[in-house]
């Protein structure tokens, strides 16, 4: 690697715009004139809740200058005959207009691009809304966010090959409003590396990280540069989740944990953090009812509900605090909203959930993760439209020259 | 009847009982309720519920408890990371819904023997309803000689009836602390 990058890992793997999953649906020719009364009527017994994107009725030029409309009658049931499962009421409606059903095909998801969208239009058509949130970076970084991302990616590496022998996946977790490290944890497989980082780490990296922007820190001790290319670093956990068990029983350490990978401790250490900083709750509740409502209400895309997410927690940051504890630290968010996790490996399945149920809003690594990794690798967590949160995915090149000069700076 | 074990159904009602007054107890604290036991060879050994409010961290599952006070017994026990792991492979664990993503992964990187559930979890699921992290052949071809994911067996809809009307208890309450928890019950995601 030459210089330093940033790829951002999109939400779906990309799969040519003509081979979009489709659903089958029931549908049938209408007399225009009907339309109105019908699509209304429809929407009431029949509302299409997994498919907003698609419009109800479809309208063709036919020879002739006529115009021929279809309406989605519903969906088509994937078991035994489609037409046989047509809920009661709509059959009723469809004798009443005579209707002539049809099975037709539309595509499962909202187009995520134009490209996808003018496919999905050559099926039936559907509405596209060009992507209106803006996660800070997907669109790209400015130069100054970029030096904050590197310098900060920089630190999760070092921390990450600064343990006695073995290189571990390390993670920090920052809160970029203020530009502070909220948390930092390693690996702890093994409960040696847990004096360690635990409990010095995230304060010596707190008081490190000033307010003028510039991230400085102390290098960690190492003594060799791992090749970050070649090695199979063993030692990741979220590369071999399961090999813990094969683990030689260290005579120094009598209590070791499965599933203590980097970003599961690091969340713990911020929540102990929150707690910490703000004992009481009642105050910030207060603030998540007003949070829930506005999120609730905007129901529908993921993209609308994030916006509203992160207008809140901007609102929040810039709020007064309430003197507990430093100047420097922010009212208290909701776990980690607005918060950005640096890991130096693609984190496995288990991490990638914590995660999302911490609310981290954007995940950069550095090495991706071909054994489990859960965020392009092998999964694409980032992917799943179900879950109720989405973060943004990216990963940084680290140029080697830059890898070089920590080992020289170690080896001093 | 202890060497029974799993085989026997009312051996997995009376457990799933036990995860219910688990789930109970978190309903009590105002946590989403959620609640499971471990057993092993027909002995509940732990159990766990949900504590993401009080710990304001929300990978706090049931599950995860449960784990956590586990490897605790074993590691007075001072047990190794092979007997520990040869422990995990006869557990059972009972819970009130379907393990989450996050709770599949870690039962499988444990290594649990069976895994029975009550209601599904339609959004986070990760025994069948988003990913099927238990079936391990479900799991892609593992690159670079990595060892494959383990699997287990997986059993749902045990006194669904129970885990759900918990939940409803709690969204009739009012969750007072999280935005946006599990919802099982609620509708698919709509996109």
């Amino acid at each position: 690697m030459e210089s330093w990058q940033i790829v951002h890992i999109p939400d779906i793997p990309s799969i040519p715009p003509d081979q979009q999953p489709t659903v089958d649906v029931i549908a049938s020719f209408i007399d225009p004139k009907v339309a109105n009364t019908l699509v209304r009527r429809l929407n009431q017994i029949a509302q299409l809740e997994s498919l907003r994107h698609v419009k109800r009725v479809q309208k063709k030029f036919v020879e002739g200058g006529r115009t021929q409309l279809s309406v989605i009658i519903c969906l088509a049931s994937e078991n035994g005959n489609p037409l046989d499962s047509i809920p009661h009421d709509v059959q009723e409606l469809m004798n009443s207009y005579q209707l002539s059903p049809f099975i037709t095909k539309v595509c499962k998801y909202a187009a995520l691009s134009k490209e996808e969208w003018e496919e999905q239009c050559k099926l039936w058509p559907t509405s596209y809304h060009p992507p209106t949130y803006n996660i800070d970076g997907i669109t790209g970084f400015s130069e100054e966010d970029s030096e904050l991302v590197f310098g900060f990616m920089k630190y999760a590496i070092q921390l990450a090959k600064s343990g006695a022998n073995t290189v571990v996946n390390a993670a920090v977790i920052v809160d970029p409003s203020v530009k502070q490290v909220i948390a930092t944890a390693c690996d702890q497989l093994n409960k040696t590396t847990l004096e360690t980082y635990f409990f010095k780490k995230p304060e010596a990296s707190i008081s490190h990280s000033e307010s003028d922007g510039v991230l400085s820190y102390e290098t960690p001790h190492s003594n060799s540069l791992p090749n970050y290319s070649k090695q199979l670093y063993t030692g990741v956990c979220c590369l071999y989740p399961w090999r813990w068990a094969e683990q030689q029983s260290d005579t120094n350490s009598c209590s070791w944990h499965p599933l203590r990978h980097a970003a599961i401790v690091a969340i713990e250490s911020s929540a102990a953090r929150d707690i910490h900083l703000f004992p009481s709750l009642g105050k910030i509740q207060d603030k998540y009812g007003e949070m829930d409502h506005t999120q609730s209400s905007s129901a529908g895309s993921p993209a609308k509900r994030q916006k509203t997410h992160s207008t809140n927690v901007n609102d929040e940051v810039h709020l007064d605090t309430d003197d507990e504890g430093s100047s420097s630290l922010s009212v208290r968010p909701y776990l980690c909203t607005g918060f950005d996790i640096y890991l130096a490996w693609e984190p496995c399945i288990m991490c990638a959930m914590a995660l999302v149920h911490q609310r981290i809003r954007r995940i950069f690594f550095a090495f991706p993760n071909p054994n489990a990794g859960a965020l392009g690798s092998v999964h694409r967590l980032q992917g799943e439209r179900s879950l109720n949160h989405h973060y943004a995915v990216f990963r940084v090149l680290v140029p080697e020259e830059v890898l070089s000069k920590a080992a020289a700076a170690e080896n001093n | 009847m202890a060497s029974l074990g799993e085989e026997n159904p009312n051996d997995t009602l009376i457990f799933m009982d036990l995860a219910i007054e688990q789930a109970k107890l978190a309903l009590d604290s105002l946590e989403v309720p959620v609640g499971c036991v471990i057993v092993e060879d027909g002995k509940v050994i732990a159990s766990g519920r949900n504590r993401t409010n009080e710990t304001r961290n929300a990978t706090r599952h049931a599950e995860m408890e449960a784990i956590d006070s586990l490897l605790q017994q074993w590691r007075e026990k001072r047990l190794s990371a092979s007997e520990v792991a040869e422990f995990f492979s006869k557990c059972n664990l009972y819970v009130t819904c379907e393990p989450c993503i996050m709770c599949a992964a870690a039962l499988s990187i444990v290594g649990i023997k069976e895994v029975f559930y009550g209601c599904a979890n339609d959004k986070f699921g990760g025994c069948g309803s988003i990913l099927s992290l238990h079936s391990s052949s479900s799991e892609p071809l593992m690159s670079g000689g990595a060892p494959p994911g383990k699997g287990f067996k997986c059993t749902g809809g045990i006194m669904a009836s129970e885990a759900v009307s918990l939940f409803r208890n709690f969204y009739e309450q009012g969750n007072p602390n999280a935005p946006k928890p599990h919802r099982p019950l609620a509708h698919q995601a709509t996109q």
